[in-house]
């Protein structure tokens, strides 16, 4: 069941010469975890924006095409009815935190009590979602003495506890090491198999590989492909769009290790079944 | 972080009162020397709020605050002392100036009334978290976008603090030259606030994306994380507050 259908979607800032996003067009499923993959200014972070309605409802500028959440248009939809149904999380964790709040439970509790959820289901959340990111012990510091990484996990912990049905992260994971950002992963794929649609612009290829149902890629606003992860890493023009593909991908192409259809696998179990062998 | 504070954090009698009351408290004593202009009144009330601070283990900290009024005070005591206009009955002199009695009895009013409105605001602000006493009021009623510019300038002032000085640090290191004479400080003044400000203008827009997305503008009627009556003399100090109230305007009616 589509949940987000975006129809030749063309944008540009007000102040800027090209445009940001050169006619997309594709459609997303319920429950689906997307990566948006692609150099810098590939128009990843603007692609977010105009899914949840900040572009163009924050953003002016030079809109056309469509962009459908839950059949609704986001144009003609006050952004207060989408942020029900959206949840944005920034790339700059420390500008994602309120600044109103001296804890982290504060903090998370923030969006909440903006909404009006009543108190006990408030406090549920908190809980949840603290424990989801393995951020309980943190619940009484200040947000602004906490570590890149520490900020980034409150932030989407926040965007959680709003229970989105569509959430967007951009680089969500930019300033956590391997294990957190594994542990963040792997969260997410959960929270996709759960029926949260999940949107991801990532540098990371290789988590992406491994959780992404799809992959969309994008070079200068324009999409290049939007498929699965062993497809979208098999292209052999991946250099021009400034991706490298997984480790696995790259081994798998320079041993000629393929699967039926052609495609490289992209984890390192398939390699293995393939007749390669690395050591998981 | 150093906060930005006089809340002193530990716990007392008077840390077991709600907000509320504290503010209510505060009010009556703020308001009671000008609905009973008589000095019994005023110095019953100023007692009372010290009485309330030794009580709250606060006393030593109202003292420094006292310490600044000091300089208020003795203004007034030489100014009604010698010009108050109803001065007629010399007090003493000093220096060939003369002190009246009506004059000096006006000022041990004025300086009541100073030492009153400091004591009862010390009540309230010594045992009371900022953010504590703001979401008290929004719950009030007060529009969540006051409350949001008061809480984020109680966190963000401290923060910025703490900006400066790590970059204050940073430009040492490179070599900025920050002591000196009035010039090469005034130069390195702008040094310092250019990434100050223009990465917290780059910040403030991020932020306001990220507000808008939580749902800061959102019509629904606001809850509160933090439990209202977590306050165990919640019920006994509103009750003790409504008596002072009806004392002192009962003594003012019957006056
Ligand atoms: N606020 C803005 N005003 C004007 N132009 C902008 C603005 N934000 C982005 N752009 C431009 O839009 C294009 C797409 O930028 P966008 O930030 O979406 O790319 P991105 O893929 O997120 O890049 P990065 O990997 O660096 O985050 C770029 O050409 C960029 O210069
Ligand atoms: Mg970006």
């Amino acid at each position: 069941m589509s949940i987000i259908q975006v129809e030749n979607l063309k944008y540009q800032y007000p102040s800027a010469e090209h445009l940001a996003l050169n006619n997309l067009t594709f459609t997303i499923n319920q429950g689906e975890f997307i990566g948006i993959a692609g150099a810098n200014k590939a128009g990843k972070t603007s692609l977010c924006m105009a899914l949840c309605g900040l572009i163009p409802h924050f953003f002016k500028g030079a809109y056309g095409g469509n962009v459908l959440v839950n059949d609704k248009p986001v144009r003609d939809t006050p952004l207060n009815n989408l942020t029900d149904l959206t949840g944005l999380v920034l790339d700059h964790p420390f500008t994602q935190l309120s600044g109103a709040k001296n804890t982290v439970f504060g903090e998370i509790a923030f969006g909440l009590e903006n909404k009006g959820v009543p108190r006990k289901l408030m406090l549920e959340r908190i809980e949840e979602v603290l424990h989801l990111l393995h951020i309980s012990e943190l619940r009484n510091k200040h947000p602004f003495t906490l570590s890149g990484g520490e900020m980034q996990r409150v932030a989407i912990a926040s965007a959680l506890a709003l229970k989105p049905d569509i959430l967007l992260l951009d680089e969500p994971t930019s300033q956590l090491d391997a294990a957190r950002t594994t542990e963040v992963f792997r969260m997410l794929a959960n929270l996709a198999d759960q029926g949260t649609t999940l949107i991801i612009a990532e540098y990371n290829i290789e988590k992406m590989a491994l959780h992404c149902h799809r992959i969309l890629l994008l070079n200068t606003g324009s999409a290049i492909d939007f498929n699965t992860p062993r497809w979208v890493f098999s292209r052999p023009d991946l250099n021009e769009h400034g991706i490298v593909p997984p480790l696995i991908t790259r081994l798998a192409k320079s041993l000629h290790i393929k699967r039926d259809d052609g495609l490289y696998p992209v984890e390192t179990r398939e390699f293995n079944a393939l007749g390669g062998f690395v050591d998981a | 972080m150093h906060k930005l504070s006089l809340f002193v954090d530990q716990s007392s009698l008077i840390y077991k009162i709600d907000p509320i009351s504290k503010m209510m408290y505060a009010m009556i004593a703020f308001l009671t020397p000008y609905i009973l202009p008589h000095i019994t009144a005023a110095i019953a009330i100023t007692a009372l709020s010290f009485s309330l601070l030794l009580i709250g283990r606060v006393f030593r900290h109202i003292v420094p605050i006292l310490g600044v009024s000091l300089l208020l005070i003795l203004s007034i005591v030489i100014v009604q002392g010698l010009f108050y206009p109803d001065n007629a009955t010399p007090l003493f002199q000093v220096m060939g100036l003369t002190f009246y009695q009506e004059g000096s009895e006006h000022a041990l009013l004025l300086t009541l009334r100073v030492l009153n409105m400091l004591a009862a605001c010390g009540v309230l602000i010594l045992t009371t978290p900022p953010d504590v006493i703001i979401n008290s009021l929004m719950r009030l009623g007060m529009s969540p976008r006051v409350g949001y510019v008061l809480l984020s300038v109680l966190n963000i002032i401290p923060h910025m603090r703490a900006t400066m000085a790590r970059i204050t640090e940073a430009q040492k290191a490179r070599g900025v030259e920050l002591e000196g004479n009035l010039k090469t400080r005034l130069k390195s003044f702008f040094f310092l606030m250019g990434p100050v400000i223009l990465s917290s203008l780059n910040q403030t827009r991020e932020r306001a994306l990220a507000l808008e997305l939580r749902g800061f503008n959102a019509h629904a009627p606001r809850t509160f994380a933090s439990a209202s009556g977590a306050y165990p003399l919640y019920k006994i100090s509103r009750v003790c507050v409504v008596i002072l109230l009806l004392l002192v305007v009962s003594w003012r009616l019957y006056l």
